[in-house]
């Protein structure tokens, strides 16, 4: 085992609804390493963002532990967690709505730096500034536009900037081309890797996009209503994916390619509600392989071959590890 | 070649706001064939949707104008049809299904009630017969009769698409407009809706133009596919023409920015640079302030249509000696 920055264990989440609990992130644990990233996928509502919020606590957690080199941060006091976030940053989905209208560019990169007390001095502070703005790849002239005048590739990497800005270890990037065009998007990936290689910067990458999350991500986990239920090497998930839902879903991707067109499995019916779940296998109700076992017990996330581990009664039943 | 159902030619249409002209579509030709689907790829701004709202004459008055060309659509060019007339067109002749199916529905009507609605604009039914017709259009698409009675925010995002579908579809349109339909869903619910498109194609033998950013859809319900870029269409040709042996410089950016499914390791080539601004376009080619092949001639003159074979056509300078057979701007 490398050296571990991030462990995630047991870490729930639930919010209070008129209709009783909703279970948004329920017992979710997985470690990273320095240096790498984990992608988390999954359908809108599979808590994916509630996941990476809690873990930067954002969101309280409801119970569970987030260690932090170490660390157990949902221990320590609001203080000290002010300090820590230095180092754990958020880049956001919309780079239309997380940027103040009335903040030019160098104001909005400047801004955490001097919550944070981090430089003093005005002048040197400008400089920083210049520095981010070259490595996000925003040109110099840009330094007093308002980001109503800039198109959302550039807003993004203010966004990316303000993370940067704090010298942090850990980002949790939520989305963070989804709303880009494809040329854009490529421009902002190629990014967040170059300076993800020359900061050594760990990256929890959250999107719905499987293909972007396979190119951009060492492991990748999958989320389905709230539950992690396969998680392995990027490679190892899209050469043999094993929870069905993981495979209905790899395959559903629509390839830009008009020969060697993959079979798709089709599943049924849609997400069902989070409030509440039965103590069952949460993905029963639309799997083709479910059986009884799989309607009465909650399948446990199960280490089935070194780094890929998988929540499904029959994957641990076929694998001999069955309870 | 079977029967043209919709022809677009030489569609030029700009924009007037506070002084500013903005240039959308700036000539474009396109052409379906009955029962076929058409792709319209393109990146934010590059005018598919205005060149949509085209067909509808719905291109907002008046500070949209249409500067020339003709669309025609079975038969009629709907740009010179009067209002009353385009009402008997709309949603009888050709649809619209809209990205965002959460604003697209009237959130106080059932949803029976607004499938029956287009029923009955367009045949003499009553309203019995018409909310009957409703129930078998909601069954289409793959939703239990019964639920005509309920009201949009009790479907999920999914269900909503299909209903909008299912008014689109109400009235056997030989034409339907689909503007990025499954943009707003998620991946597993998408493949469910391009499945039902594909199927509802096939049974009510539809044209279909289907605006996307996204290739992966192409090549899934598209026979051809028409490259737009700042308003005009910069590659046309069979899915085989332009996936297989694609030409402009445009579409191979596009391409190379798509990250390899099969090999995570493979680079993504992004196309350098922005969007070119609506307001002040570049002279020549209008991609040329983006392009790796870009010569003095580039910036110069614009690039005329360079027939590749016969379903294949570029608008790029780099092919002007492929063929003889050029056509003219």
């Amino acid at each position: 085992m490398g050296d571990v920055l991030l462990e995630v264990k047991n870490l729930k989440k639930y919010f209070k609804t008129p209709r009783g609990m909703l279970h948004a992130v329920d017992d979710v644990s997985f470690t990273l390493e320095r240096g790498k990233t984990l992608g988390i996928v999954g359908e809108s509502g599979c808590g994916k963002s509630t996941t990476g919020r809690t873990i930067l606590r954002l969101e309280e957690p409801t119970s569970g532990e987030v260690f932090f080199e170490g660390r157990d941060i949902t221990k320590i006091s609001k203080h000290e967690m002010r300090d820590l976030r230095k180092e754990m940053q958020l880049i956001f989905q919309d780079p239309f709505s997380s940027l103040d209208p009335r903040m030019t560019v160098s104001q909005a990169i400047e801004e955490p730096i001097k919550l944070a007390g981090l430089i003093k001095d005005k002048n040197e502070r400008f400089r920083r500034v210049l520095h981010l703005m070259d490595t996000v790849g925003l040109a110099q002239r840009l330094v007093n536009t308002y980001p109503h005048e800039l198109d959302g590739g550039r807003r993004q990497r203010i966004g990316i900037a303000r993370a940067l800005a704090m010298n942090p270890k850990f980002i949790v990037c939520d989305e963070p081309v989804s709303a880009l065009d494809v040329s854009i998007q490529a421009q902002i990936l190629n990014l967040m890797k170059e300076i993800q290689k020359e900061y050594g910067l760990t990256y929890i990458f959250i999107t719905h996009d499987l293909s972007v999350v396979n190119h951009f991500s060492d492991d990748i986990a999958v989320m389905y209503l709230g539950r992690l239920i396969e998680k392995a090497p990027a490679e190892r998930l899209f050469e043999k994916p094993m929870h069905p839902y993981t495979q209905a879903l790899l395959s559903a991707i629509p390839v830009p390619r008009i020969h060697n067109r993959g079979e798709r499995i089709l599943i049924k019916g849609e997400i069902t509600s989070p409030i509440n779940p039965k103590p069952v296998c949460r993905f029963a109700n639309r799997c083709e392989y479910c059986t009884e076992v799989c309607t009465s017990q909650e399948p446990q996330l199960i280490e089935v071959e070194p780094q890929h581990f998988v929540a499904c009664h029959k994957v641990n039943a076929e694998m001999g590890q069955g309870q | 070649m079977a029967d043209e159902i919709l022809q677009i030619r030489d569609l030029q249409i700009e924009f007037v706001s506070e002084g500013e002209v903005t240039k959308a579509v700036n000539g474009v030709d396109l052409t379906i064939a009955e029962g076929k689907t058409l792709g319209l790829v393109g990146e934010t701004g590059a005018g598919k949707t205005t060149t949509a709202l085209s067909v509808l004459n719905l291109v907002p008055k008046p500070q949209g104008k249409i500067l020339s060309g003709e669309v025609i659509l079975d038969g009629v060019n709907v740009l010179e049809q009067s209002e009353h007339e385009m009402e008997k067109i709309r949603g009888n002749t050709v649809s619209m299904i809209f990205q965002d199916p959460m604003s697209a529905l009237n959130p106080v009507m059932s949803v029976g009630e607004q499938i029956a609605e287009v029923v009955k604009i367009h045949e003499k039914v009553d309203e019995k017969a018409a909310m009957e017709r409703a129930r078998e259009m909601l069954e289409t698409v793959g939703i239990p009769g019964e639920r005509a009675v309920e009201y949009p925010h009790q479907f999920s995002g999914g269900m909503k698409q299909r209903v909008l579908i299912a008014i689109a579809l109400a009235c056997s349109p030989k034409v339907l407009l689909a503007d990025e339909p499954t943009t707003a869903l998620d991946v597993t619910i998408q493949a469910q809706v391009l499945e039902l498109m594909k199927e509802l194609k096939r049974k009510f033998n539809m044209a279909m133009l289907m605006i996307t950013h996204d290739f992966g859809i192409v090549a899934e319900v598209c026979d051809e596919v028409s490259v737009m870029y700042a308003g005009k269409i910069v590659e046309h040709g069979t899915l085989e023409d332009v996936f297989d042996h694609k030409c402009h410089p445009y579409t191979e950016g596009l391409f190379n920015s798509l990250p390899d499914i099969d090999n995570r390791k493979s680079e993504l080539k992004p196309i350098k640079g922005q969007m070119p601004d609506p307001t002040n376009l570049p002279t020549g080619c209008p991609f040329h302030p983006r392009c790796d092949y870009c010569t003095e001639r580039c910036s110069q003159e614009e690039p005329p249509k360079v027939q590749i074979n016969d379903t294949h056509y570029v608008r790029c300078w780099l092919y002007e000696n492929t063929k003889e057979s050029q056509l003219k701007g």
